[in-house]
């Protein structure tokens, strides 16, 4: 394994630090998905985008590691947290309910999927994942990646505008209060028998 | 490259997306689902990111950039949703969320 | 004289147009109008056309072609929309249409009253033009459309009155032994066309075609006139026909249609004189029938059937004067037999018209005290049919059996043996059934339901055209006296030359005429003894007596051999291919789709993770099958 050549120091710095961001990442994932009060596992997702921030850094994407905490830890996992907030105190813990052939199902699934793909890498380390070499100064940079954007992708630009705006105006009409329904846990075709006997009271 | 080679990142973001599938699939709160989502997205992200380094190609961070923005709409969406169901005061467990059913 | 072809043609075709589009528009006596008045004109019409070829007979021309468009054209097959002008076609076209015109307007007043009289006269306008179509097409395949055409016709009159069961059946009847007839003149024509690529006439009647192809197609051409024709054993259908309105009984089933297979065989003669086996079979044929037709006729209590029997033999007399080769006299006869058949339908449908639809000889005795005039036009008509002299059918008659003795030969002898006994049966049935419909007292029947038209026996439009056909039934015949005088053999012969064989000598035609008087007048004493003067009584006979009851029992037979195991065998594959195989199937696809949404079903479970583990599960086995490949 190349990587192993300890070259200088700076190849040393990087690899503790790749060691570092590597395992809390996967550490913090793994307590994203196990811990049982949700607020916890949101915090633990913070810890998450940050050691993938570092990662990225690491791979010369700075652009997009400062969006990843500025977008991610600091807009997507506040609205999490914000909506934890209201939904209140639930306590689940998970391979809990559903029937058992589900939760081994689920493993199934997703070790299936961990090992086809880690599977993938290691074929295709011979291949064409062995050609390396160095980028320019300008890769990464806020400035390229605006070039590079709105030049080379404006479509996806475009077509990322618009998704924005569609799920902008999705979660306003989804959270807006739209019917008079009663308190009470029913189901949706007593509220449509009951918003016709109001309309038709009134 | 300095450090590890990019098949290290991807055997990363292999690991994170296993682990954000298994989240998906036995977690019944649908918030723990949604984060979970989000860490299968970002396995794709650090992949996407990884693989751009390696091959000098500038779409891999334009990629994982829209990819970041449609994680945020879903996520604006889906927490939507869960407020909408938690309005009328129906159970947060993806269980028993299961009306649209053959 | 072409021109006078086209317009006798054309004018029925306008009538029938104009009274479907004007509907109901016109009165319906407006729609009677029209179709008399398009008869009468193509009457015009045809008398134009003889005019033209009677100036042209002296030159002895052969007839001329005259042709529209050129219709059908495969490879090097034609055949043009072509009408034919000769002697022989003029003589049927002044038949159809002047027979037809009168007939037509005897129905003004026979089918005043009727509801869906506009569409009477618009058929008898189609039938007048499909006839006419068949007797002046100037390639066999125009005679083969009007063929079918007045199939067609006869079918759509004979069932008419279509609420009545019976009349549908006998019209289905009619039309599907017609059908069996198409089919052999189909398959004739297709071993001409295989052979000469041409269905015209010149070019079918002038070539030697091998031993077999010509006998099959003489017997494909004679299955087509035994069917049209009525004759044994295509004749079941004539008696049922009977169902429609007398005028078309009149019109259709004795002065024309049925008379076509006479035609066909005289226009085809080149054909069958080749095949001279096949033609002496038609004259077999017509002996027969008109031996058995006789004798059924004996039996027969409705007025019309027993006319209808008396047609079916005269019609065997025809055949076996053109089966013998003597054409111009099967052909003379055709011409008289329309005159006094005409006649005695015309005057019966005047005896149940004033008895307000009873056709039932058995009651309707003595009605000719009250009508004189329907009387003596019967009684002229009926000694006609026996062949009296001075009566039309005298000179007709006579000399078809003389051309049969002219053969010489044992089936020569056989069918003259034939002619003779014919004729006693003739003047015994006919005048059976003159003796116990029209002389003596009127029965209480006749006097309670008797109801005359305003002091008369019918409206005008009936009585004309029975007065007119009575003066033709009487003095038609006089225009030939075969050993003296025969203009009428003599103007047909270019387009039918009779054959030398069956050329009877003076000798032979005057016995052969003594011998049929005698027996016709034996017949009508002996009728006369058993019903009028009831001096003679014949034995019980009960066997025979239901033999002929039931026809010599053809409807039974017919019934058993073809129709009883084509119910069965279709009732057979209902039961075990249709019901439980086709049906089934649709069913059994209906219920398996059902069953496979029902088990396919169960996969929308509702829970959002079976979901998710299905789609982590599909995604997995999608990148194995990447791997896999790579």
């Amino acid at each position: 394994m190349s990587g192993l050549v300890v070259a200088s120091a700076g190849n040393a710095l990087v690899w503790v630090v790749w060691v570092v961001a590597a395992f809390s990442c996967l550490g913090s994932g793994v307590a994203v998905v196990t811990f049982s009060n949700p607020f916890f596992s949101a915090l633990a997702l913070i810890g998450n985008l940050g050691s993938l921030a570092v990662m990225y850094l690491l791979l010369s994407a700075e652009f997009v590691a400062a969006a990843q905490v500025l977008v991610y830890a600091g807009a997507i996992v506040v609205m999490f947290l914000f909506v934890i907030a209201y939904v209140g105190p639930r306590r689940e813990t998970p391979w809990s309910g559903g029937p058992s052939w589900q939760t081994i199902g689920a493993v199934g699934a997703a070790g299936a999927l961990l090992i086809e793909l880690v599977v993938a890498v290691g074929m295709q380390a011979s291949g064409s994942l062995s050609h390396d070499g160095k980028v320019g100064a300008a890769f990464g940079t806020p400035a390229w990646v605006g070039r590079v954007f709105l030049i080379d992708h404006l479509l996806a630009f475009e077509i990322t505008s618009i998704v924005l705006l569609v799920a902008a105006v999705g979660g306003v009409i989804l959270g807006s209060h739209t019917t008079r329904m009663d308190p009470g846990t029913i189901s949706s075709d007593a509220a449509q028998e009951r918003r016709q006997d109001v309309e038709v009271v009134r | 490259m300095l450090g590890p080679d990019v098949a290290w990142y991807l055997a990363v973001a292999a690991f994170l997306f296993g682990i954000g599938a298994l989240g998906v699939l036995i977690r019944r709160n649908p918030l723990i689902v949604l984060l979970s989502l989000e860490l299968m997205l970002n396995a794709g992200n650090l992949a996407l990111i990884a693989l751009s380094r390696h091959w000098h190609n500038g779409s891999g961070q334009i990629f994982a950039l829209s990819v970041m923005a449609v994680a945020a709409s879903e996520v604006c969406v889906g927490l939507g949703l869960v407020v909408a169901i938690n309005r009328r005061n129906l159970a947060l467990d993806v269980d028993k969320l299961s009306e649209l059913r053959g | 004289m072409t021109g006078g072809s086209w317009l006798c043609l054309l004018a029925p075709l306008g009538g029938t147009i104009l009274i479907t589009l004007c509907g109901t528009r016109i009165p319906r006596v407006a729609a009677a109008w029209i179709s008399t008045a398009s008869c009468f004109v193509a009457f015009g019409g045809a008398v134009w056309a003889f005019l033209g070829v009677h100036d042209q007979h002296k030159a002895l021309l052969r007839g001329e072609i005259t042709t529209a468009w050129t219709w059908l054209q495969s490879g090097n097959f034609h055949a043009g929309l072509q009408l034919l002008v000769d002697p022989l076609s003029v003589v049927m076209m002044l038949i159809v249409s002047g027979v037809g015109g009168l007939i037509v307007l005897y129905s003004i007043g026979y089918m005043d009253g009727d509801d869906e009289e506009r569409r009477y006269f618009a058929y008898m306008s189609f039938f007048v033009f499909s006839m006419l179509l068949l007797v002046e097409g100037g390639n066999l395949l125009m005679l083969l459309i009007g063929w079918g055409l007045v199939g067609l016709s006869s079918y759509l009159l004979i069932g008419f009155w279509h609420e009545r069961p019976s009349a549908v059946q006998a019209a289905k009847k009619a039309f599907v032994m017609n059908a069996l007839g198409d089919a052999t003149m189909a398959l004739a024509f297709f071993i001409l066309i295989a052979h000469t690529h041409s269905l015209g006439f010149g070019a079918n009647f002038n070539v030697r075609l091998s031993s077999t192809a010509i006998n099959l197609v003489a017997l494909g051409l004679l299955g087509g006139a035994v069917a049209k024709s009525a004759q044994i054993p295509l004749q079941t259908w004539l008696p049922d026909a009977m169902e429609g309105p007398t005028p078309v009984s009149a019109l259709i089933h004795a002065a024309t249609m049925v008379t076509a297979g006479v035609y066909l065989i005289a226009r085809t003669y080149p054909i069958f004189e080749q095949a001279r086996t096949v033609e002496l079979i038609a004259a077999g044929t017509g002996a027969l029938t008109l031996l058995v037709a006789g004798l059924i006729a004996l039996v027969q209590t409705d007025i019309k059937r027993v006319i209808a029997y008396s047609t079916m033999s005269q019609i065997g007399y025809m055949f076996l004067g053109a089966g013998v080769g003597a054409y111009a006299n099967g052909m003379f006869h055709l011409m008289t037999h329309a005159f006094f058949k005409a006649l005695l339908f015309m005057t019966a449908g005047l005896a149940i018209h004033a008895l307000a639809g009873e056709q039932d000889i058995r009651q309707m005795r003595g009605i000719g005290r009250l009508m004189p005039f329907t009387k003596w036009c019967f009684l002229a008509g009926a000694l006609a049919l026996v062949g009296i002299p001075p009566f039309s059918g005298f000179f007709s008659k006579d000399s078809i059996v003389a051309s049969a003795a002219a053969l010489g030969t044992w089936y020569g002898w056989i069918f003259w043996v034939c002619g003779i006994a014919g004729a006693f049966l003739t003047g015994l049935y006919t005048f059976r059934l003159w003796f116990l419909v029209f002389p003596g007292e009127p029965s209480p029947f006749v006097r309670e339901h008797y109801h005359d038209h305003h002091g008369r026996e019918g409206a005008w439009t009936m009585l004309a055209p029975v007065g007119v056909l009575a003066v033709l039934a009487t003095v038609g015949g006089w225009l030939q006296w075969s050993p003296r005088w025969h203009p009428f053999t003599d103007w047909l012969a270019p387009a039918a030359r009779t054959l030398a064989i069956a050329e009877p000598t003076s000798t032979q035609e005057y016995y052969t005429s003594a011998a049929t008087v005698i027996a016709g007048l034996a017949g009508i004493t002996l009728a006369w003894a058993i019903y009028s003067e009831k001096s003679v009584t014949i034995k019980a006979l009960p066997f025979w007596r239901r033999t002929l009851e039931h026809k010599f029992y053809f409807d039974e037979l017919y019934d058993a051999v073809f129709f009883g195991p084509a119910v069965a065998i279709a009732n057979g594959l209902r039961r075990e291919i249709e019901e439980p195989v086709i049906l089934q199937t649709g069913t059994d696809l209906g219920e398996a789709t059902m069953g496979t949404g029902g088990v396919v079903r169960r996969i929308q479970t509702g829970l959002l993770r079976t979901y998710v583990l299905f789609l982590a599960g599909g995604a997995a086995a999608v990148v194995l099958a990447f791997l896999i490949a790579k």
